[in-house]
Formats: C-alpha cells, structure tokens, sequence
C-alpha cells in the first residue's frame, strides 16, 4: 500500500497505525516531525469498539459478568473481579474470605502475566528481542498455571456473582509456589539486565521522562504514575477483599522515565510473586460461593481495582430489575493515554514506540462501549467475536445482532 | 492522615456554597448534587484543596419518561469517593468544560458528548473519539431511546 | 568462455548467491537459537526468494520505474561483482589487480546507495524516514570502515586483496596486532547489512521496513539475495585480513563460521540504537580508535 506524503502546510505526519508492526492492537497516531523530532501528536481510538456498555444494558447480571470479562484478553480477571465485588455490594452479600483470597491469588497472577507480557513489547520495540523472547517463555509459567487453575489461558472465568468457580487443591498450591521460585528467579535476572544493559539504558533513561506535577496534572495512574512518584495504588488506598489481610507493597520510581517505568513493573511483579506466596500458604478454609439474589437492590454504587495498568473503575446502577441500569467502565489506559500526546513533543520518531509502550496501552480496554442491539432481542454477546475465520460482514453480523 | 469519612466531610464543607442536595448512598461515598453553572467553581475548589483527582465522568440518560439526564464527576481521594452530580435536561442539555481546571478531562468530555449528545462548552477536542467518523449526527447510542435498527439498516444496504 | 564461467556460475554468480543464502540461513537459525527460538530450516531462505521472486511486483504511484526496477539490479550486481576479487570459498580471487581492494570496498558500498535511493524514490513516508537514516548510516560507519581495510594493506605493503591474503597467510594474524581494526570492521560489517543493533535504517516497530517498505516481489528478492551476498564478501574480507587468510574451503568455512557466531552473539546480546546513538558511537569511538591505530602503524612502519 502507498501511503503518500501528507504535507499539511510545512509538516511531514508519520501515521503509526491502525496497522503498524509497533502496535500489537489497533490505534492511530500521528506524528507531526521535523527531521527525526516529533513536534505533535494526536490519537484516533475506537477501533475495537465493541459497545459493550451499551450492550450490558439488555442482559442480566449473570450473563454481564461473562460479556465484562470479555473486555480485555490481559486483564480480564480485574474487570469480572471489579464487577462482580460492584453487584455484591449493592447486593449486600459478600464473597466469602476463601473465594476473595483466590480472587487475589487470580489477580496477582494476572499482573505478573500482564507485566511479563509488556516486559516482552517494551524490548521489542527497543529492538532487544533477546530479552522479548526470553520474558516471553517465562511468561508461560504463569499462564500455566492459570490454566491448571481455571482450565483457560486468558479469561480464567474465576468470579461468580458471590463468589468464586473454582478451588485451588493443595497439589496446586505445589505448583504455584513451584511456578514462582522459578519467576522470581528470572525476574530479578531480568532486573539485573534492564538495569545494567547500556545499550538498553541507553534507549529508556531519560527518555519520556513525566515529572510528579506533570504525572498529576495530566492524570497518570498506575505503574505509570508510580514510575514518576505518584503513590497511588487503589489496593493500598482503598483495600478491597483479601488486600485487607495481605498488604501490597508500594513501588515507586522518581526518575519518570522509561527506566522508571521498567523498574516499577518489574519490582511489581517480585511483589505480587511475594502476594501469591502469602496468600496460598495462608488459604482461608471455608465456602466458596455465597447467596446472591437473583434481582438486585436498586441503587448506584463504585467499585475501584487496582488492573495492572492502573485503577479500573466502575460505576453500576441498579434500577431493581434482573439487569442492570447502566454500567460505566473506566479504564486505566485512557487517562495514561494522555501522557503519551505530551510526552511525544521533542522526543525523537525512534522514542515514539517506546513512549506508546511505556504506559503499556491496551486498546481493547479503552474501546469498549456501544453496540448496535435490537431492544429486547437476547444474543451471544463477546463470544461470537472469538470465532477464528469470520469476514468482514460476518463478524459484523456477530457482534451487532 | 484522615481517614475516609473525614475526607468526605472535609469535601462536604468544602462544597457547601454550590452543594444543591446531599445524600450518602453508601459507605465511603457521598453524592453532592450542584447546578451545571457552579461546576467549574466546585470543581475548582476541590483541585485547589488537593481533594484527590477525577478517576471517571459518567453520562446517566434516566429515560425519555424522565426527561432528564446527569453527569457524574467522580473524585477519588484514597478510599472516598465523592460524586458531583449535575442534572441536565434531555432536550438540550449543556455542560460547561473542565479541562480549564483538569485538562485529562478532554478525552472524557469528548466520549460523553459523542454517547449521550451532550453539549461541553469550550472543550478544545469536539471530535469523535470512539465512534466513526462517518456516524450519523444526532444519534446518541447510550442514550436509552436509541435505536439500532434504522442504522442497521443502512449498513446492510451498504454490504 | 571460463570468464563467464567465473562471473555466472562459479565462484561468482550463482554459487554466490546459494553461498549467501547459506550464510543468511546461519545468521537466521544462530540468533534463533540464542533466542530460545527453533529457527529456519536449512532450506527457508531459498524458498523465500522463490517465492519472492514468483510472486507479482508491485510498482507504486509516483516512483521513477527505470530506478525503481533498476536499483536491486545494481545493487545485486555490485555485491556479485565485489565477490569476484575476494577469496571466496577458499579459492584465489577469480579476477585480481594492484588496487582492486579500493573496487571492493566501493562495490560493497554500493548496495547502501541502492537501499538510500530505493527508498527516496518512492513517496511513502516510511520509505524516506528509511533511506535518510540508511544514507546517515552510511556517513558513519563507511570512513572507519574502510581505515580498517586501509591497516592490513599498509603492513602487507599492497593494495591487492589477493597479495593481503597471502601476507596474512604467511603466520600473520593481524587480529593480534590490530585488534581494534579487527572490532571496528566486524561491527562495520554488521552497520553495513543493518543488523541489531544497527538496525534504525529498517527498524520495524518504527518505520515498518525502512527503505525497502514499498518493494515486493522481485525487487525485494534481489535486495535480499544481495545482501546475502555483501554478507559472504563481507566475512571473507575480514578472515582473510585478519585472521591470517583463508588458502583452502576449510579454512573458508572455519573462519567465516566463526566470525558469525560473533556477528550474531552480538546481534542477540544488544538493544537497537537510535540513529543519533549509531552516528556518535562510530565518530566518537569507532573512527577516533582506528585512527589512532593508524596512525601508530604509520610510525611503526616508517621506523621498522
């Protein structure tokens, strides 16, 4: 495909996307540069929009929590977890304390996997596969043991409505603590070489560095904010479920550049390895599952969780009916997004890439909201999207019935 | 440190010129209702006391019957949660921009303006965010009354 | 008849270019398994340039034809002529004269170029950012790589490759004498053929494919094969001078192999560079050593 030269009075636009080897989903960028200098950026998003907040609106608590799952394929267990602990408040059960620590154990394996997952994209797009690849293998302990645990990769499917599905056995409490001797063992390997590698240094310090002010002023949450001394972790300032009894650790970076950002992530992930370890060696004995009234309680409440990437925040009311009135998610890469059209002025096109992946964007995430739904006509919902082969016009067919 | 329900009556206080109605709908959360012409000064006053930051703006379409929309600013300092509500009509409803104040709140301001019709004055970004360019103009798809069918329709006609 | 011979079949021509997809394949398969990778079969770069080459040639809006078409061709045939006076696979240069190593470090040269206008010519904006930043490559590595050429010739008193070879096969190990001149013409190597991580011209995450973005089919095929190509011409230069010549295809095989297991170690070992960051490695480092490596040979020569 030829893309010409886009001349808008003297400016030269680099597009980056919606298809682009840097981006592993679709977003478009442009780049304004002079030479090799970004002068200005903007950003185009919804290209994975699937309307699911519209599309929560005509199914029941029950079938949401499958649909809301569905947002992410990384941080999936935070957005049925945030879910799930929303509806029971306005419920008023709660889950018992075995099934809220197996939430967490879910959780903080899901931030080790998400975070190993951009640990292998940040040095991609610095041109280090070696380190992409490895970060990559060692991934696949943990989504192993996801899968021992839940029977799926991606979308464990852990939280019921009051609850969780499964158990973790003794036998499983094995493996884990198997699984995270071997990754803690690689992860502070891999410390050892973000932190040491001058070739590396040389592509991450100082590069889209973020002071404090700026961090709050444009909104940066999670790992993000916390690599530029924002201490702002929902886990720590607003605990929730077993965070109660086991206490996350704050990581914080000052230096808010890239290095800062590897760093945070890569102590996160030693410390969730530390969460995990506590939590299945002190497994609470007792239920799984809890009564959940069918119709809920009408009334509006929040539910806030610490996703890998930052706050994800929900909003549900409730007008007493089986489904609910209206669902608004709010998830972290929108309010980093931000930081990325600022951070892109002066830096050069070859940072571009690594700024975007600095604050480990995740478009399905931030795409989420409308769907095209006959009122009253009950569908499939997120499933039929994962079939493999579908055309254009079949695909659209599936999701907008 | 305080702890959450002083925050929340340290906001309380700090809101008390423009607070309209006061309601604690749960525990750690307090919902303060202001008028859409003081929003700026109550969003202000909250910014300049460091009361925590804007987590989400949700845009709430309480049906036609009802006639009546809201917006939600939702501020979360540590484990309170505040809620400044503004309550709009349906027929035209107005809100003034933030981004004076939080300029983050640009992204937020453009999605609810594209979902709910929502008219933000002087929001520097009017452009769609989420939905395609091509998206008919009056047709707000979190809007309770919306309808998917006439646009079905049109695609289909399109292959 | 046995010049056509030498410069179609044997040992230019398409033994060259068997020989470079050898070596394209070793490069692929090492770096794979240094990545905990399985890598390509023994076969994946031939029948990637068959399929290349069978494959329909697009021709993009606003380009010149005669060069879009032109360029691989030349820059094919540059890298297969270079071949022509380097000892390749062991045996005597096919072709030899006082200077022809002065031909061959241009004819090396001249697929950059190639790549650098390929890339102008076409409108896409990956393509332009691609070939500013193969051209400025080339300004940087070209001068310190050829002062490291220049340091074999001045002990062995020659200019021809051949008589080089011969010096050096006469127990001289340069590596051992001019170890920074051996360094400096390996990574100059690896700036010259775009490899990590020197790889800004084509990085991917960023400019799609650099340069070559635009081409497909046949063009990309012969840009491909070529590369290959300078890569073979490439390792035999630096065995030859350095690491006290190559007389027979043993030797050939043992050195060049070696000489890419280090190529590709420090391809899986490094994070790519910035284009700002290649330029100031080879000025301030690369060029400034070789220089001083030089000029000390001058002295020693001169007293000796």
């Amino acid at each position: 495909m030829t893309q010409p030269v886009e001349k808008k009075g003297d400016r030269f636009i680099i597009p980056i996307g919606p298809q682009h080897p840097a981006l592993k989903e679709p977003g478009h960028f442009e780049f304004t540069v002079d030479g090799e200098m970004v002068t200005d950026a903007t950003v185009r998003l919804g290209y994975v929009h699937r309307g699911i907040e519209k599309g929560v609106e005509s199914r029941n608590y029950v079938q949401n929590l499958y649909m809301l799952e569905r947002i992410c394929g990384i941080c999936s267990h935070t957005h049925a977890m945030v879910y799930a602990m929303g509806v029971e408040k306005l419920a008023g059960v709660e889950a018992p304390p075995r099934a809220q620590a197996i939430r967490l154990i879910v959780a903080e394996l899901e931030r080790i996997h998400s975070h190993m997952l951009w640990l292998g994209v940040a040095a991609h797009e610095a041109g280090f596969d070696t380190l992409f690849m490895y970060s990559w293998r060692d991934r696949e302990t943990v989504m192993d043991l996801l899968e021992a645990l839940s029977g799926n990769r991606v979308n464990y499917s852990a939280n019921l409505l009051g609850g969780v599905k499964f158990d973790i056995t003794p036998d499983q409490v094995k493996d884990i603590l198997e699984g995270m001797a071997f990754l803690e063992e690689r992860n502070r390997h891999y410390l050892e070489v973000v932190m040491n590698d001058m070739l590396l240094l040389g592509r991450i310090r100082g590069v889209g560095t973020m002071s404090k002010a700026d961090a709050e002023r444009l909104g940066a949450i999670g790992p993000t904010g916390r690599a530029s001394g924002v201490a702002r972790d929902v886990r720590l300032d607003a605990p929730y479920g077993a965070y109660r009894t086991f206490k996350p650790v704050l990581m914080l970076a000052e230096t808010g550049d890239l290095e800062g950002r590897f760093n945070v992530r890569l102590r996160e992930i030693m410390d969730s390895i530390r969460l995990i370890r506590e939590a299945v060696t002190a497994l609470p004995e007792g239920e799984l599952t809890t009564r959940m009234p069918r119709r809920i309680k009408e009334g509006e409440t929040v539910s806030r969780v610490e996703a890998p990437r930052g706050e994800a925040f929900y909003f549900i009311r409730s007008n007493g009916s089986e489904m609910p009135d209206r669902i608004k998610v709010r998830t972290p890469t929108i309010f980093n997004m931000a930081t990325v059209l600022t951070l892109a002025r002066g830096h050069q096109l070859a940072d571009m890439p690594m700024i975007l992946v600095g604050i480990d964007p995740c478009f399905s995430c931030n795409d989420r909201m409308v769907s095209l739904k006959r009122q009253g006509e009950e569908a499939a919902g997120g499933d039929a999207v994962a079939g493999p082969v579908m055309t254009w016009n079949e695909f659209r067919k599936a999701v907008m019935r | 440190m305080m702890n959450t329900e002083e925050l929340l009556a340290a906001a309380g206080a700090l809101l008390e010129p423009w607070t309209v109605e006061k309601t604690t709908p749960e525990e750690g959360r307090v919902d303060i209702v202001v008028e859409a012409d003081h929003l700026i000064e109550a969003v202000t006053a909250l910014v300049n006391a460091k009361w925590g930051y804007l987590s989400a703006l949700t845009g709430l379409d309480l049906g036609p019957e009802a006639g009546r929309m809201e917006a939600l600013y939702h501020f979360c300092h540590y484990a309170a949660v505040l809620t400044l509500r503004v309550r709009l009509g349906r027929e035209t409803p107005v809100l003034p921009t933030v981004c004076g104040v939080i300029p983050s709140t640009s992204f937020f301001e453009r999605e609810l303006s594209e979902m709910f019709g929502i008219t933000v004055e002087g929001t520097p970004n009017t452009d769609h965010l989420f939905l395609p360019d091509n998206w008919p103009t009056d047709t707000y798809p979190l809007r309770k009354d919306f309808d998917a069918s006439a646009l079905r329709a049109q695609d289909e006609n399109r292959g | 008849m046995s010049e056509i011979f030498a410069l179609l079949i044997f040992p230019s021509g398409l033994f060259l270019l068997g020989l470079g997809m050898a070596y394209e394949w070793v490069d692929r398969k090492l770096l794979a398994r240094f990545q905990n990778r399985i890598g390509p079969r023994w076969f994946q770069p031939l029948a990637d340039n068959i399929k290349l080459l069978a494959k329909e040639e697009v021709v993009p809006d606003g380009v010149n034809r005669l060069l879009f078409i032109g360029l691989p061709v030349v820059a094919l045939a540059g890298a297969l002529t270079a071949a022509l006076y380097v000892p390749a696979f062991g045996l005597p240069p096919a072709y030899s004269f006082p200077g022809d190593l002065i031909v061959t470090i241009y004819l090396l040269s001249l697929m950059t170029l190639c790549i650098g206008l390929a890339g102008a010519n076409t409108i896409s904006r990956f393509s332009l950012i691609g070939a500013t930043r193969t051209l400025t490559q080339l300004f940087s590595y070209e001068a310190p790589f050829m002062l490291t050429m220049l340091g074999p010739a001045i002990v062995a008193r020659t200019w021809q490759i051949g008589a080089i070879n011969e010096f050096a096969g006469a127990g001289n190990w340069l590596l051992l004498t001019q170890p920074i001149g051996f360094i400096v013409a390996l990574i100059g190597l690896m700036g010259k053929l775009e490899m990590p991580p020197f790889d800004a011209p084509e990085a991917e995450t960023e400019i799609v494919a650099g340069a070559l973005t635009e081409y497909s089919g046949r063009g990309l095929a012969l840009f491909h094969l070529g590369k290959g190509v300078e890569l073979v011409v490439g390792v035999t230069l630096i065995g030859a001078f350095y690491l006290g010549g190559i007389a027979n295809p043993l030797e050939f095989l043992i050195k060049t192999g070696a000489l890419m297991l280090f190529i590709v170690g420090v391809q899986a070992l490094m994070a790519r560079m910035r284009i700002e960051q290649t330029v100031g490695l080879w000025w301030r480092y690369g060029s400034l050593l070789v220089l001083a490596q030089l000029l000390l040979l001058l002295i020693w020569e001169t007293i000796v």
